[in-house]
């Protein structure tokens, strides 16, 4: 991929979810799963990003700002899924003012799935991930 | 509706008697084809409505006489397109300016369909302070963290807030429309999803308002399996934002342990009753199977973790003067803007929904209530709920024992009716209004504790230092998902 990831960092966009994603993501920062450690870690600005983490099915009014954050991003970067809403199979599909997941904007490279996702899950299935980008 | 034809100045003058008699409005409800109605609980526990039938898309607008409907008016404008006559100020809350100009999604009968959003930024018309040295700094949509989205427009001078102007609703998805023309008996999912952080209180909002519109009298086993789900959210939803707040000025040991703390909590809730969020566990006349010597145990083991860390966080006076004085609520401003929950009790006012709500009737509850209105008192008020849900739930296991067997209930599948619920919510007062016909929801309005409680964060930011609101903000700790719905 040209850039050697020793630390997966993620910015999280919040696009629609109903923060039970995002409570689980931070549970990750808990000292029973410590993400760090394992070489994942939230970053506060895009620019110092990997990839962006999205929860929610990606309302109308974030469509934009999370392809800003996107944009922001530099190359080479990845896009994470994070629950079911994201996934394109949660409880608010079909809602007027939603899309169908991060699909709708752009195709994910990871899809969590989960209604939330286990912190477990998210670890695991992020590590496991991160292996196939070498 | 059978109601006397009411005068726009009845209109106005019943409902501030309501207000001064020390009734909550639980919600101010549109409903397509022209009615208005507030629904007040009234401090004997009863729930009042008041109507309003509109001729033409204009209904007289309460929000001069009583702040606190401002955003239930605006909503309704955005949403239904109906005017609210002498609204002081009608930006849009929940639209901008991608929707279409004829897109009211509430208007009709059916779930709206999608319409073809505009080609343009979502951002509305800011609210800020002209002068000289008055800087503008916007925050959000995205945040530097792992938080729902929200965007703020501070106007600062200095290092002080003069005004914060909250655009929220970002997270808007349209679940009032999606709730349309579906049949009662499934939106049980979706009503659990509104909002990760209160969802008990919004299930056992559904429940109720299925069992009173069907007439049916749950057992006493139920009531307490639900007093236990309320109170286990509470106390999850507490040790959440007791983490937040010390993290907010960096004292990240009692914010690492609170966040142990609740760890601790989900995994044995989990194990309790199934789901790390308490998503999907209360259903309308039925319980869940449950180890009531698993969950007496839980607590036991938290509460032995909880004391060190409680002399932890009240024992260090750096913490403790950080807290202090910073993002006053005023007792007069909550009243005025009805501020509820634990903002509300932190700012002198005793108001609690558990002391009407008929399910907590017979029990024994310590309800917390500090006077110092800032950032210490939330935190205070917290603590102090903690412990009292952690007795209340030790007294209900005490008695909880299971019959037998409990008798097999269904709702019908064609109910009829409407039905004003309302829970304490770790957020506060959460009220559902809904109306069914024949099994299928004709009308389902949900008005959470934090939408009366944000209007009060942009009161309690104004003149604190920009670099406190992390601080202040974490104090309130509102969720957007179910103001946005």
């Amino acid at each position: 991929m040209g850039k050697s990831i020793q630390v997966l960092q993620l910015r999280h966009v919040d696009a629609g979810s109903c923060n039970g994603c995002e409570q689980e993501l931070t549970a990750l920062g808990n000292r029973f799963y410590d993400m760090q450690h394992s070489g994942i870690d939230v970053v506060a600005s895009p620019r110092h990003a990997d990839g962006l983490v999205v929860t929610g099915p990606v309302t109308d009014t974030m469509k934009r700002p999370l392809m800003q954050d996107w944009d922001a991003v530099p190359e080479p970067k990845w896009l994470i899924a994070l629950g079911d809403c994201a996934a394109g199979c949660g409880v608010f599909q079909g809602a007027y003012a939603c899309y169908s997941g991060v699909a709708s904007v752009r195709p994910p490279d990871l899809v969590i799935m989960g209604c939330p996702p286990l912190p477990q899950d998210i670890l695991r299935q992020i590590t496991v991930w991160r292996k196939t980008l070498d | 509706m059978i109601a006397a034809l009411m005068t726009k100045k009845e209109w106005i003058t019943n409902n501030v008697r309501r207000k001064n008699l020390g009734a909550h409005v639980l919600g101010v409800t549109a409903f397509a084809g022209g009615h208005i109605a507030v629904h007040w609980l009234m401090p004997s526990g009863q729930v009042v409505q008041d109507n309003w039938d509109m001729h033409g898309l204009e209904f007289p607008s309460l929000t001069v006489e009583l702040p606190e409907m401002a955003w239930d008016e605006r909503e309704i404008h955005d949403v239904f397109g109906y005017r609210p006559q002498g609204h002081p100020d009608l930006r849009a809350l929940v639209r901008n300016p991608r929707w279409p100009d004829e897109f009211y999604p509430m208007a009709g009968l059916n779930a709206p369909q999608k319409p073809p959003w505009r080609e343009v930024a979502p951002n509305n018309p800011e609210q800020t302070v002209e002068g000289e040295g008055v800087t503008i700094m916007k925050v959000g949509p995205t945040h530097a963290g792992i938080i729902e989205s929200g965007h703020f427009v501070f106007s600062i001078i200095g290092e002080n807030i003069l005004h914060l102007d909250l655009h929220l609703f970002q997270n808007h998805r349209g679940v009032e429309g999606q709730l349309q023309g579906r049949l009662i008996g499934s939106v049980a999912p979706l009503i659990s999803r509104i909002c990760g952080a209160d969802t008990v209180s919004h299930q056992t909002n559904l429940a109720m308002a299925v069992e009173e519109m069907a007439g049916y009298q749950v057992p006493d086993e139920i009531k307490w399996q639900r007093i236990l789900l309320l109170e286990s959210e509470r106390i999850l939803s507490h040790l959440n934002d007791l983490a937040q707040i010390p993290a907010g000025v960096g004292f990240s040991v009692a914010n690492q342990k609170a966040l142990t703390m609740k760890e601790r909590w989900q995994r044995g809730l989990t194990v309790i009753f199934g789901h790390r969020l308490l998503f999907d566990t209360v259903h309308p006349g039925k319980s869940l199977a449950m180890d009531t010597a698993a969950l007496g145990a839980l607590i036991t083991q938290l509460q032995r973790e909880w004391r060190p860390w409680r002399s932890l966080v009240q024992g260090h006076h750096g913490f403790q003067d950080r807290m202090k004085g910073v993002g006053m609520v005023r007792q007069s401003d909550a009243l005025r803007f009805g501020g509820q929950g634990v903002v509300a009790r932190a700012s002198g006012l005793t108001f609690d929904a558990r002391q009407l709500m008929p399910l907590y009737h017979g029990w024994h509850v310590d309800y917390a209530s500090e006077t110092s209105g800032d950032v210490s008192g939330r935190f205070k008020v917290r603590l102090d709920e903690v412990e009292a849900s952690w007795r209340l739930m030790q007294g209900v296991l005490q008695r909880y024992q299971i019959h037998s067997a409990l008798p097999f209930w269904e709702p019908p599948t064609d109910l009829i009716g409407q039905a004003a619920t309302f829970s304490e919510s770790p957020h506060g007062l959460n009220a559902h209004i809904v109306a069914v016909d024949r099994g299928k929801v004709i009308r389902y309005h949900v008005r959470s504790g934090t939408f009366r409680n944000w209007p009060l964060l942009s009161k309690a930011v104004a003149g604190n230092a920009v670099g406190d609101f992390p601080l202040i903000n974490k104090s309130f700790e509102l969720c957007y998902s179910c103001l946005d719905r």
